[in-house]
C-alpha cells in the first residue's frame, strides 16, 4: 500500500495532475464561497428587516439546500445555457449552497446586533448603506465566519461530487482510482482533500481574527485591562461634601 | 432655542405616546424631562432629530423646522448621548469620538487630533484612545459617549439617561462634569432622565411629563418645589422636597461662630467643649470630644468622625446638612479653599429660612 502510493507520487506527471487537481478544487470551492457569501448578504439582511421576506427567504434555502448536489449539476446546464462539462455549472451550484447555507447566519447576526448601537449609530447621522457596511456588517463578523466556516468545508467536500460530471478537481481521483481498482489516488485524494478543508479553516479563523481586533482573546488575559497607574476614573468631582 | 408647538406621538397601535407637547428648551441650557416610564420622554426627545416622527405639531430648532431637513444631516449637527453610551464596539475610543467630523467630512488626520482633544476635555487620558469600549468601565464609556457627541461641536446635545447604568457614586461625578463642561461649551441640552434628584441637580428648567405625554409642570427646579403644580408633580418630587428646596435657598446672612480647635500633630489640651481639629493648613479633619484626655502630639486615630462641610456662600441645604451631621451640633463651615471659617447651627439656619419666607 505504502510502497504503491510513494510508486504514484514518483512520478512526475502524476504529481504534476494532482497539484493541478488540488487548485481547481480549490478554485471551485473558493469561488462560489466568495459568491455565495456575497448574495447571503442582501438576501439575509431583507429576512432581517421583513417578516414577510424572512419565513420566504428560510424557508427557500431549507428547501435549496435539500437538492442533491449532482441533481443541482445535471440540471443547471440547461438553465444557465452552460455545456455539462463546463466548470460555470459547479460554481453556481456550490454558490447557491453557500448562499442557502449562509442567509440564516446573516439574518440572525444582524439580528443580535445591540439596539443601542444601531440606535446611536442613526443618531450620530448614518444614512442606512454606510451604517450597513461600517457598523452592522463588522459587527456581525463573528457569527458570520462561524457560518462561512460550515460553508467552506461544506463547498470542498461538494466539489469531488462534480468528479460525476466530469468536473470536480480532487474528486477525479476517486473516479479514477475507482475505475481502475487502484487505490493510491483515491488515498492521495482524500487526503488532499482534507489538508486544502484544514487549511482553508485555519485561514478563515486567521481572517476572522484580523477582521475583529476588537474581541478578547480566548483564554489570554482578562477583558478588561487594568487602568495605567495615577489615573483618576471619575476625575475632578468638586463635591461639597467631605470629613471633618 | 428648541421649541415643541403642539407636538403629538401616536403610535400605529394607536397608544399616544407624547399629547400635545408644548415647551420651549432655551438656548445655552439645560432642560430636563423628567417623568416615569411611559411618560413619552424618550420619544419626544428622539422627535428633535428624527429617530422619531411626530404625528402631529411642529419642532423648531432656531427657527428651522426640522421636518424641512434630511434626517442624517440634520443629526450631525445635534450631538446625542445615549443609555449605556451605545459606543460601537468594533472601533477604537479614539475612531468613535471621531465618527461625526468623520462623516462631515473632515480628514482623518484632522478629525483624530480633534477626538485627542475632546477625550481630554472629558477628562480621559490620551492613552485610552487606543483601546476599545469592552475595554473601559462603564463611568469612562459613557464619558466617551459624551465625547463622541461634542466632537464636531453641535449647538445642540441630546441626553437620554445617559447615567442611568452606572453606580450612584460614578453618576455623581459625571453629574459634576457635565455641569463643569456645560459651563464651559453653553450647549443648549436637553437632557431625559426618571431621576428627580438628577433633574433637580443638573436642569435650568425642569419638564415633569405624566404618563400619555402629557406636560404636568414647567419651571426651574426652585420654582418645582416651592409650587407643585399638582398632586401629581408634588408626589413626584417626592416627600423631601422641602428640605430639597433648601439647596435654591441662598445662606448670605448666616452667622459663623468661632469654634475652638486643635492642631493634629501637636499636643491638645483637654477641651470643656468639642473642638475642631484641623491639619497644618487649617483644613478641618474631625472633632475632639469634651473630656478626652490626649498624650502627647495629636493624631487623627484619637478624632470623632465629623459631619459634611458647608462651604461659606453656598445653599442653606448645604448648612443644614452639616449642623445636622456633625457630633457637635455646630456644623463646620469652610471657606472656598477648605480652610475651616466657623461653625453654623441648626435653629439659626431654620430662623433665616423664616426671615426668607417672611420678606417673600
Amino acid at each position: 500500500m505504502i510502497d504503491d502510493l510513494i510508486d504514484y507520487l514518483g512520478n512526475p506527471r502524476n504529481r504534476e495532475t494532482v497539484r493541478e487537481l488540488l487548485l481547481v478544487h480549490a478554485r471551485l470551492s473558493l469561488v462560489p464561497l466568495v459568491l455565495g457569501l456575497l448574495a447571503a448578504l442582501p438576501v439575509g439582511w431583507a429576512a432581517h428587516r421583513f417578516r414577510v421576506a424572512r419565513a420566504l427567504v428560510l424557508g427557500a434555502s431549507n428547501v435549496l439546500y435539500t437538492v442533491p448536489s449532482l441533481a443541482l449539476f445535471v440540471i443547471l446546464p440547461p438553465v444557465l445555457g452552460t455545456k455539462i462539462l463546463d466548470e460555470l455549472n459547479v460554481v453556481v451550484a456550490l454558490a447557491l449552497y453557500t448562499a442557502a447555507l449562509l442567509v440564516r447566519p446573516v439574518a440572525d447576526a444582524l439580528d443580535a446586533l445591540p439596539a443601542h448601537v444601531l440606535a446611536a449609530a442613526t443618531a450620530v447621522g448614518y444614512r442606512p448603506l454606510r451604517r450597513f457596511l461600517t457598523v452592522e456588517l463588522p459587527l456581525a463578523v463573528p457569527v458570520l465566519a462561524a457560518g462561512v466556516r460550515v460553508a467552506s468545508v461544506s463547498n470542498i467536500s461538494l466539489v469531488s461530487v462534480g468528479a460525476l460530471i466530469g468536473v470536480g478537481g480532487l474528486g477525479q481521483l476517486f473516479t479514477e482510482g475507482f475505475q481502475s481498482a487502484y487505490n493510491p489516488p483515491i488515498v492521495v485524494g482524500i487526503v488532499f482533500t482534507l489538508a486544502l478543508a484544514l487549511v482553508v479553516d485555519l485561514l478563515l479563523v486567521a481572517a476572522r481574527r484580523l477582521l475583529t481586533p476588537w474581541l478578547p482573546r480566548r483564554g489570554r488575559g482578562q477583558r478588561v485591562r487594568p487602568l495605567p497607574a495615577g489615573v483618576d476614573v471619575r476625575g475632578a468631582t468638586g463635591s461639597a461634601g467631605g470629613a471633618a | 432655542m428648541i421649541e415643541f408647538r403642539a407636538v403629538t406621538k401616536r403610535f400605529p397601535d394607536g397608544t399616544v405616546a407624547v399629547d400635545q407637547l408644548s415647551l420651549t428648551a432655551a438656548s445655552g441650557k439645560i432642560t430636563v424631562l423628567v417623568g416615569p416610564s411611559g411618560c413619552g420622554k424618550t420619544t419626544s426627545l428622539r422627535m428633535i432629530n428624527r429617530m422619531v416622527e411626530p404625528s402631529g405639531g411642529t419642532i423648531v430648532i432656531d427657527d428651522l423646522d426640522v421636518r424641512s431637513a434630511d434626517p442624517p444631516r440634520l443629526r450631525r449637527g445635534i450631538g446625542y448621548v445615549i443609555q449605556q453610551a451605545g459606543l460601537f464596539p468594533h472601533r477604537s475610543v479614539l475612531d468613535n469620538v471621531a465618527t461625526v467630523p468623520l462623516l462631515i467630512g473632515w480628514g482623518r488626520r484632522r478629525a483624530r487630533a480633534r477626538a485627542a482633544e475632546l477625550l481630554e476635555l472629558v477628562g480621559l487620558p490620551a492613552a485610552m484612545g487606543a483601546r476599545y469600549p469592552g475595554q473601559l468601565s462603564g463611568g469612562q464609556q459613557q464619558r466617551v459617549g459624551v465625547a463622541r457627541a461634542l466632537a464636531a461641536d453641535p449647538p445642540v446635545l441630546l441626553m437620554d439617561e445617559p447615567f442611568s447604568a452606572v453606580d450612584p457614586v460614578v453618576r455623581e461625578g459625571l453629574q459634576d462634569e457635565l455641569l463643569r463642561l456645560q459651563s464651559e461649551l453653553g450647549k443648549t441640552v436637553v437632557f431625559v432622565t426618571h431621576d428627580i434628584d438628577e433633574a433637580i441637580k443638573l436642569g435650568d428648567a425642569v419638564a415633569v411629563l405624566r404618563e400619555g405625554g402629557r406636560l404636568a409642570q414647567f419651571a426651574p427646579p426652585a420654582e418645582l418645589l416651592a409650587e407643585p403644580a399638582d398632586e401629581f408633580v408634588a408626589e413626584f418630587v417626592g416627600r423631601d422636597r422641602g428640605y430639597r428646596r433648601l439647596s435654591f435657598v441662598d445662606s448670605g446672612g448666616l452667622a459663623l461662630h468661632p469654634l475652638p480647635t486643635v492642631t493634629i500633630g501637636q499636643p491638645a489640651p483637654r477641651q470643656q467643649h468639642w473642638a475642631v481639629a484641623v491639619d497644618g493648613s487649617s483644613r478641618p479633619r474631625g472633632w475632639l470630644a469634651p473630656g478626652v484626655t490626649v498624650d502627647g502630639p495629636l493624631a487623627e486615630g484619637a478624632l470623632r468622625p465629623g459631619g459634611s462641610l458647608y462651604t461659606k456662600g453656598g445653599s442653606l441645604r448645604g448648612a443644614l446638612d452639616a449642623a445636622l451631621s456633625s457630633p457637635s451640633g455646630y456644623g463646620v463651615a469652610v471657606d472656598a479653599g477648605g480652610a475651616l471659617a466657623g461653625g453654623v447651627l441648626a435653629d439659626e439656619v431654620l430662623a433665616l429660612l423664616r426671615s426668607h419666607r417672611g420678606a417673600s
